[in-house]
């Protein structure tokens, strides 16, 4: 019976999606992204991104590059789609990382309440006071710049906001009758908080965390720009814009092109969630 | 009121205890110890263990952290610099201004940019411009500053020549970056501002107040205005660390001398003290803006004002 | 006595992308200076639009008046333009809201709020004192302390908001208020002191009264006289004894009468109107009561009925109307 019900809640919701146009057309903005990111072999082998072509440094957009080549003649098109990996994988990774510990701390503190609640929030609380790229520098610069290090940077700067979101999402929740009611017989915690609170808070859970992807990817690029996330050579995008600064008058389109994947990255992921914010909620239209 | 505020400034004291105290344990994780930083691997054991002594490097953790409390509140000492020797509050200082302008500055941009463009979509929802603002807003808003900086450095400084490109001399060095930096924060503004006042506006005590004979002018103004940017106030808060950090990346771009390009200078020589004492100058900065934002909520709010006036009066 | 509302055929529509609403279809009621006339009927029988197009404030963008006309003062209020509207609200037609919980703006105080409905209707030219006076004098007139003209809403309770609502609706001296529901969020005893209060300053002050409700009690304790509305028509109108008294009625009304559960009489169950209001995007043809009536015939089902009427007594029904006699 519940599972009917669901399924008919899904349809709905996606029902409701699909009558908006700018969100459907952030759906398969985000198809095509995730696509390219999932096929970047297929569609052209890593090995034209470390391929050195000395003849063919620093030329413009072509047939034979789409995107131009860089200073050490590697192709710029191949670089940007492999290096979509790094982001998006990042986006997601750091994002869902940061979702389950958020949802953990948050939903024990706005369900335990109490001395649990207190000591949870005091403590994201001191997180918060830091400005999130500082936090995830500070990360950085203590455990060195490596891949792993900046997911870990970034997850930690993501969690005190989601616990604090996840946190509010279930205290409106469990003050709900119904949570009494599973309460009145002697359902356990654990399955009240599973089975009956985060289903039901799920809609702005989802919203968020689609929001975060994005931030995420920028805050990584962000970083990578600067030097303090990933590498050269890795074909990241923030790495490739930062190489690409000393040609920024000689070469710009060096510049142009991983920056517009970012962008159209990351609107994809705002595109989703906007729309999701309407399918979950239909009083807010009209 | 006051006592309001006493309780909130007392209570940031733990609080500030805290931030100190993950920045301190956050950084002391850096492999290496002061020596070996300072004067190479290669250099003599007993100079090595010399300077660890000096920086009180094998000292336990907890008196460490005390010490370096200490040194802060009564000294006003940040620690001393692995690379330069020199104490790291200095260093700070000479180059925060830069970093704190162009934070400000931005903020204030984005403000005035994101809250007025908010009010004025959310007014004529539905129109063309009302669409256009959206999309616009989106698209700023998914953009990553510094990219945008870069190309704007190449449209305006490079072809048109308007604006200078490097460095922090002038008033006018910081047109350019902070214009940049605001404009994705103005985004997510305008999208807040106008997700708010479109909700606002939905209340019932607006339909009362068009019940009243209120024109439409002044029930966005006088009724739906205040209630709607409690929220932007909030979120204006947090924006500021987000502006720090956006400029802190910003001056990579620019070429600006600040606290972005001194901590990553920092975090290549490993030079701990002053990535410490960095990182803790702007958390403490950015908490203080935080209470001062809360505070000032207070006062926009009647309901949190004379919560703490009267001792709660409240009838629910 | 002179008529100061007459609504003649009027009929409501909201049009959204996906669906017509038929909120309101062909109602015709009148009201004279000093009466209280209340308006009866379920949720979704078109009652607050009937109120909200009284007043001008029906959503721009989605409805429609259709057919009809609202004269108030002998203008229809559908032909005025948003600043004469502006002069009428809040000074000669007022509205009281349903839920006094939310019907106050939170960051303002009560005296500015009801010192507003005189500042924006100010032809007397009072000075911010002489508001300031009126304020008070409206506050005690409802029962509240006037030192509490500089508290906020929220601390006020449920009953106190509804006075506070109650002394902006009438600070200007309206000859028109129209109260949508105005106890219906309160308990029963702050019920009967909110309804004898709104008595007491209509007869002092000779305003008419549209009691919207859904509660028979509270119609019989204020209205002269009654509308019953289903699905946006109004299936029998008459005074206070007419609907209440008497054997002939709409069968909607016998159901509401009814479903009453008696203090006097022992039953096992309770007796309500089998069925659904329909749905107002797809009303039937015929008869818009016929799937739920206990006397549908057949010639309900296909024919609209029409209007019978004897001294006043009107009732929307085939039993009583001649079938010849239909209009549509």
């Amino acid at each position: 019976m519940s599972k009917n019900r669901k399924h008919t809640q899904l349809s709905e919701i996606w029902r409701r999606y699909r009558k908006n146009k700018t969100a459907v057309l952030g759906f398969v903005l985000l198809v095509i992204i995730i696509g390219t990111a999932l096929f970047a072999d297929v569609i052209v082998p890593y090995s034209k991104c470390i391929e050195q072509v000395g003849a063919d440094r620093l030329q413009g957009p072509s047939m034979a590059h789409f995107f131009g080549t860089d200073e050490f003649g590697r192709d710029l098109f191949a670089r940007v789609v492999h290096g979509s990996r790094y982001s998006l994988m990042i986006g997601l990774v750091t994002s869902l990382m940061a979702l389950v510990i958020g949802a953990v701390l948050g939903a024990s503190a706005g369900y335990f309440g109490g001395v649990v609640d207190n000591v949870i929030s005091r403590i994201m609380d001191v997180f918060m006071c830091v400005p999130p790229i500082l936090l995830s520098l500070a990360v950085v610069a203590a455990l060195g710049t490596n891949l792993r290090n900046l997911i870990i940077a970034i997850t930690v700067s993501c969690v005190p906001g989601n616990v604090r979101l996840i946190r509010s999402v279930v205290l409106t929740t469990a003050e709900q009758d119904y949570v009494e009611a599973a309460k009145s017989y002697g359902t356990s915690n654990a399955r009240i908080i599973f089975r009956y609170v985060l289903p039901n808070a799920m809609g702005p859970i989802i919203v968020n965390t689609t929001m975060s992807i994005s931030d995420m990817m920028l805050s990584a690029a962000g970083l990578s720009f600067i030097g303090m996330g990933i590498q050269p050579p890795s074909p990241e995008w923030g790495a490739l814009l930062s190489n690409a600064q000393q040609y920024l008058f000689t070469a710009p389109y060096l510049l142009l092109f991983p920056g517009i994947f970012i962008l159209l990255s990351s609107l994809a992921f705002n595109l989703v969630g906007d729309g999701l914010t309407d399918a979950l909620d239909p009083k807010l239209r009209d | 009121m006051s006592k309001y505020i006493m309780k909130r400034l007392l209570y940031m004291i733990p609080v500030l205890l805290g931030v100190s105290f993950l920045v301190f344990t956050i950084l002391s994780l850096t492999p290496g110890d002061p020596g070996s930083i300072i004067l190479g691997i290669t250099a003599k054991k007993e100079d090595i263990a010399a300077l660890n002594a000096e920086f009180g490097y094998n000292q336990p953790f907890f008196i460490r952290f005390f010490n370096y409390i200490g040194d802060i509140i009564f000294h006003f000492d940040l620690g001393t610099s692995y690379a330069t020797r020199q104490p790291v509050m200095e260093s700070i200082l000479a180059r925060f201004p830069n970093t704190l302008l162009l934070a400000v500055l931005s903020m204030c941009l984005s403000a005035v940019l994101g809250i007025s463009m908010g009010i004025f979509s959310a007014v004529r929802q539905y129109s063309v411009m009302d669409h256009v603002c959206i999309v616009v807003a989106l698209v700023f808003a998914s953009m990553p500053s510094f990219w945008l900086g870069l190309m704007m450095l190449i449209l305006f400084s490079l072809k048109l020549g308007w604006l200078p490109s490097f460095g922090a001399d002038t008033l006018r060095h910081f047109i350019l970056p902070a214009l940049t930096l605001s404009l994705p924060s103005a985004a997510g503004l305008l999208r807040l501002t106008r997700a708010s006042m479109l909700e606002t506006i939905r209340q019932e005590y607006i339909r009362t107040a068009r019940a009243k004979g209120a024109s439409n002018r002044r029930v966005i103004w006088k009724h739906a205005l205040r209630n709607a940017l409690l929220p932007v106030v909030t979120a204006m808060g947090g924006g500021f660390g987000a502006s720090l950090g956006g400029a802190i990346i910003a001056e990579t771009v620019f070429a600006m001398p600040g606290m972005g390009t001194l901590m990553t200078t920092a975090i290549r020589q490993k030079d701990v003290p002053m990535v410490m004492g960095a990182t803790l100058f702007l958390a403490v900065l950015f908490s203080l803006v935080i209470l001062a934002v809360d505070i000032l909520y207070a006062f926009i709010d009647p309901r949190i004002k004379a919560k703490y006036q009267n001792g709660g009066k409240s009838r629910e | 006595m002179e008529e100061i509302l007459k609504i003649e055929d009027l009929s409501i529509i909201y049009k959204t992308d996906l669906e017509t609403v038929y909120a309101v279809n062909g109602i015709s009621f009148s009201l004279k200076q000093g009466e209280t006339m209340g308006l009866v009927g379920e949720t979704g029988a078109g009652k607050t639009t009937t109120a909200l197009g009284v007043l001008g404030l029906l959503p721009k963008r989605t409805a429609r008046v259709t057919s009809g006309r609202i004269l108030f003062d002998g203008q229809d209020v559908c032909r005025m333009k948003e600043q004469e509207l502006e002069r009428v609200r809040g000074e000669k037609i007022s509205m009281i809201f349903q839920d006094p919980m939310t019907a106050l703006n939170p960051v303002l105080t009560v005296g500015s709020q009801i010192g507003e409905a005189l500042y924006l209707h100010n032809d007397a030219e009072l000075s911010q004192k002489e508001i300031e006076q009126r304020v008070e004098e409206t506050l005690e007139l409802v029962g509240i302390p006037k030192e509490r003209k500089n508290e906020y809403p929220y601390q006020f309770s449920g009953g106190m908001r509804q006075r506070v609502v109650i002394a902006i609706a009438l600070v200007c001296n309206p000859k028109l208020l129209i109260a949508d529901e105005p106890t219906t969020a309160l308990d029963v005893t702050i019920q009967a002191q909110i309804l004898t209060m709104i008595c007491d300053l209509q007869r002092k002050y000779g305003t008419s009264v549209i009691m919207i409700t859904h509660d028979l009690g509270v119609v019989a304790e204020t209205c002269d006289k009654v509308g019953i509305m289903y699905a946006g028509e109004i299936v029998e109108y008459g005074t206070l004894a007419d609907i209440f008294t008497g054997d002939r009625h709409h069968p909607y009304t016998e159901g509401l009468f009814g479903s009453i559960p008696s203090l006097t009489e022992e039953s096992r169950r309770l007796h309500p109107i089998e069925g659904l209001m329909p749905d107002p995007t797809k009303l039937p043809e015929g008869c818009k009561f016929a799937p739920r009536c206990a006397k549908c015939m057949e010639i309900c089902k296909s024919r609209q009925p029409g209007v019978w009427e004897e001294n006043g007594h009107q009732i929307r029904c085939h039993c009583y109307s001649n079938p010849a006699e239909v209009k549509r």
